[in-house]
């Protein structure tokens, strides 16, 4: 059974459980004390992933790092239907590529501002919050098109795709970096639609949204 | 200038960022916004912060009909922002001073329109027209109105038709600290470009533009995002240019008190039951044999907020008072539903409203009023109608139905063409389960059925004749139904009312003592000293007259109370009930 080395808090630990649970993949978890413990700075994980990162996962002796990095492998490999990552669509591909980086913008910038804000770590606030915002403003403009030419999510398939799940979470939690979604009308839209995916779970800081109207 | 600004309208959306099941996130001067459609196609515009925490209520939940905020589940009624529900205390009917907060809206030229105060209507924009329209991608921008306002006169664009092209001619047609109009001219192409500026606080502001004309489908996305770029690339100018000036200081929304209107008690006359709403007969309709069906419109303004089980007096043109359940589901706050069954032995209540009361006629009502509360807490709830008794639980059956909560509503009638409100019991499906043309020891039976095994966190509402529900009641303590999960309410007390005793009751509240006589109630006691109590059935079935008692021995004639608030001797109805004791203390 996969093993995904977690840390409740932490949103990247959160999109692949979020991802596991939409696909009904068996999985469990190995709790690492992010903080206060720094354990994934200890010496046992730091064998895990040297880049003293989470989250991990092991599937059945398969180690893999990186949130991004294990969607895609999670998706390749359990989703039956193939639409999370279509791997026989190479023009999909390179969009949820180009995604999956911008996922790692909203990281470095919006996450880390919830890193400073909630865990004291010393960053520089300001610079985050901007850089969250930035891309917020990018992310906004092409939902709010999206949404014009019936495009639902992030990239141009009918469906959600892996894309989707990297960008939720810390858009979803920025606010406990101080950053408000306010001025993305199109983004507030969008996290409705994730959340409503069947198999949608929530973490801490992340709440349910209603049933949309039945047709 | 601020006051100026407040009685304003200004946008505060565009009508595509309220899609069903939704809630926005706006602000206007520096007040934060919960703005939500709910299914009928209401636009609500609220304070955004809920009364119980202040938690913010854009990230609660549009079920369509309620807001409910994230945080302890505080529902919060389409229209009216009066709070329904309490999950903390799921017994009882939520006070009505919990109301939010909410503005008014109007939704024009593709956008929702608000304002905290306003005086007039909405200004006519000229040369936009309601149907012919283009409503751009909203710009906020980090900068005051003000200044937003004044760059924006020097706004380029080229005429929809001739976005490719450049060396439009541009005239300003008008320019105020809230909008600006451009006209854009090429050879005889012209666009008229309204831009209003949304002031969100002092230091932050959004550009909401609307075009005359809309493109056609081929270009729509192309002049979209020309202007986007364009508006952008304003912004960008604009936030620089900010940048550069001292920071401005947030303006402070001011949080208003409750409305007196709201927290005080319901006016009361001397006889204790002013109907201070009036409506109108909008629809009358026979929606089964003997029943006729009323849909009461308010003359002006909203209705006020009820939850399922309440009712309304209404106030018939011969005088005469009587009660009726409300059978609307939440959200259905711009009527009120009743069903008046034709009673033979009418004492004129029923034969009135059915003989001489036509649609257009205006009655006045009371404040819905709720003695039939509604939990929400069970794992099942199971409702058992007699006849007409179905009016309050269909409210409640709505209400279960609205959040996928598990019910059954049995109904009981001689025949098919008894069955009230068709439509509401269609749309409940198949938790609708009629009951036809039993007999009274069938019927017993059936009841028996429904009613065992008891299992635990179930609930149950019983309404209709008073055999009927004597005998629910009965077989529900036969069945181990513990009494707090059995609720009833009866239409009227057939108990023989014995009057003659003469007693003293003592006003702890208002340090008086009066004396009831042989013949006169309580109440009539009380009122003719002074002291006021609200009442509505005065027969001792309805519960809104109702008393604590501190010292002395009730003797219960009604039939609002259980066995058990009976035998605890700390409840009275005062208007039949009376004392065994000499003297009687309540509290009031």
């Amino acid at each position: 059974m996969i093993k995904l080395y977690d840390y409740e808090l932490s949103g990247n630990c959160y999109k692949l459980r979020l991802l596991m649970s939409i696909l009904g993949v068996d999985y469990k978890t190995v709790p690492v004390d992010f903080y206060p413990g720094r354990e994934h700075k200890s010496e046992w994980f730091l064998k895990l992933n040297p880049l003293g990162q989470l989250p991990v996962v092991d599937d059945d002796g398969l180690v893999l790092r990186d949130a991004q990095a294990i969607l895609v492998y999670l998706a390749a490999k359990y989703d039956a239907a193939g639409t999370w990552y279509p791997r026989d669509n190479p023009e999909l591909l390179g969009e949820i590529s180009q995604w999956l980086a911008f996922a790692d913008g909203i990281t470095s910038t919006a996450s880390a501002a919830r890193l400073h804000d909630a865990l004291f770590y010393d960053f520089d606030i300001n610079t985050a919050r901007a850089g969250a915002h930035r891309l917020f403003r990018i992310l906004d403009e092409h939902l709010w098109f999206g949404e014009r030419q019936e495009r639902q999510w992030i990239c141009s398939a009918k469906q959600p795709t892996i894309a989707d799940i990297a960008c939720f979470p810390y858009i979803m939690l920025s606010e406990e970096g101080g950053i408000s979604r306010q001025d993305y009308p199109a983004i507030r839209r969008w996290c409705d639609r994730i959340k409503r995916i069947n198999g949608f779970i929530v973490m801490s800081g992340v709440f349910p949204a209603g049933p949309a109207k039945a047709a | 200038m601020l006051e100026d600004v407040r009685t304003r309208w200004h946008p505060i959306a565009a009508t595509d960022d309220l899609p069903l099941r939704h809630v926005f996130h706006g602000q206007l001067l520096g007040r934060e916004f919960a703005v939500w459609r709910a299914d009928d196609g209401y636009v609500n515009v609220w304070e955004n912060r809920c009364l119980h925490r202040g938690v913010r209520l854009s990230i609660g939940i549009n079920d369509g009909r309620e807001l409910k905020c994230q945080y302890h589940g505080w529902r919060y009624s389409n229209r009216t922002a009066g709070c329904t529900y309490i999950p903390a205390h799921p017994a009882d009917a939520p006070a009505r001073t919990i109301t939010n907060r909410s503005f008014q809206a109007v939704e024009r030229y593709g956008l929702v329109w608000s304002s905290e105060d306003p005086r007039g209507d909405l200004p006519v924009v000229e040369g936009i027209g309601e149907d012919d329209l283009l409503v751009l991608r909203a710009i906020p921008v980090n900068a005051s109105a003000e200044l937003v306002a004044q760059r924006l006169q020097s706004y380029r664009f080229q005429p929809n038709s001739e976005i490719a092209g450049t060396g439009t001619n541009i005239e300003l047609v008008a320019a105020t600290e809230a909008a600006v109009a451009l006209r854009s001219c090429q050879g005889r192409a012209e666009t008229l470009g309204v831009f209003f500026v949304q002031p969100v606080d002092s230091g932050r502001s959004v550009i909401r533009g609307v075009l005359s004309g809309r493109p056609n489908d081929a270009q729509l996305t192309a002049v979209l995002r020309y202007h986007n770029e364009a508006l952008s690339k304003l912004r960008e100018d604009l936030e620089r240019e900010a940048a550069a000036l001292p920071v401005p200081v947030p303006i402070e929304p001011i949080f208003e008190r409750v409305s007196e209107e709201l927290a005080s008690l319901p006016e009361l006359d001397s006889r204790g039951r002013k109907a201070a709403i009036r409506v109108q007969v909008a629809r009358k309709w026979q929606t089964a044999d003997g029943i006729m069906a009323f849909e009461l419109r308010p003359i002006r303004g909203l209705l006020p907020t009820f939850q399922p089980g309440a009712h309304i007096d209404v106030h018939l043109p011969n005088g005469l008072v009587r009660q009726y359940s409300l059978t609307n589901g939440p959200g259905e706050t711009d009527r009120f539903t009743i069903g008046v069954k034709l009673d033979p032995a009418s004492r004129g209540g029923s034969q009135c409203l059915h003989d001489s009361v036509r649609e257009g006629d205006v009655l006045a009502i009371s404040e819905p009023r709720n003695n039939f509360p509604l939990r929400r807490d069970a794992l099942k709830t199971i409702f058992v109608a007699g006849g007409i008794g179905v009016t309050p639980l269909l409210a409640m059956a709505q209400t279960l139905n609205n959040q996928s909560l598990a019910y059954e509503l049995h109904y009981f009638a001689q025949n098919e063409q008894q069955l009230a409100f068709s439509e509401c019991r269609q749309a409940l499906g198949n938790a609708v389960m009629p009951h036809l043309g039993l007999s009274p020891s069938d019927t017993v039976n059936e009841l028996r059925r429904l009613l065992s095994p008891y299992l635990p966190d179930t609930q149950l509402y019983i309404c209709g004749p008073n055999p009927m529900l004597e005998s629910t009641r009965s077989l529900a303590a036969e069945a181990g139904w513990p009494e707090a999960a059995v609720h009833f309410e009866y239409f009227k007390n057939t108990n023989v009312i014995d009057d003659s005793s003469s007693f003293e009751v003592a006003l702890a509240r208002s340090c008086l003592t009066i004396k009831v006589g042989a013949g006169q109630s309580i109440l009539e006691a009380m009122r003719d000293a002074g002291v006021d109590l609200p009442s509505s059935c005065e027969q001792g079935a309805c519960g809104t007259c109702l008393a604590t008692v501190i010292e002395g021995e009730p003797d219960h004639q009604d039939v609002y109370l259980s066995p058990s608030e009976r035998a605890s001797g700390t409840k009275i109805m005062t208007c039949v009930s009376r004392s065994k004791s000499t003297r009687l203390v309540i509290d009031a």
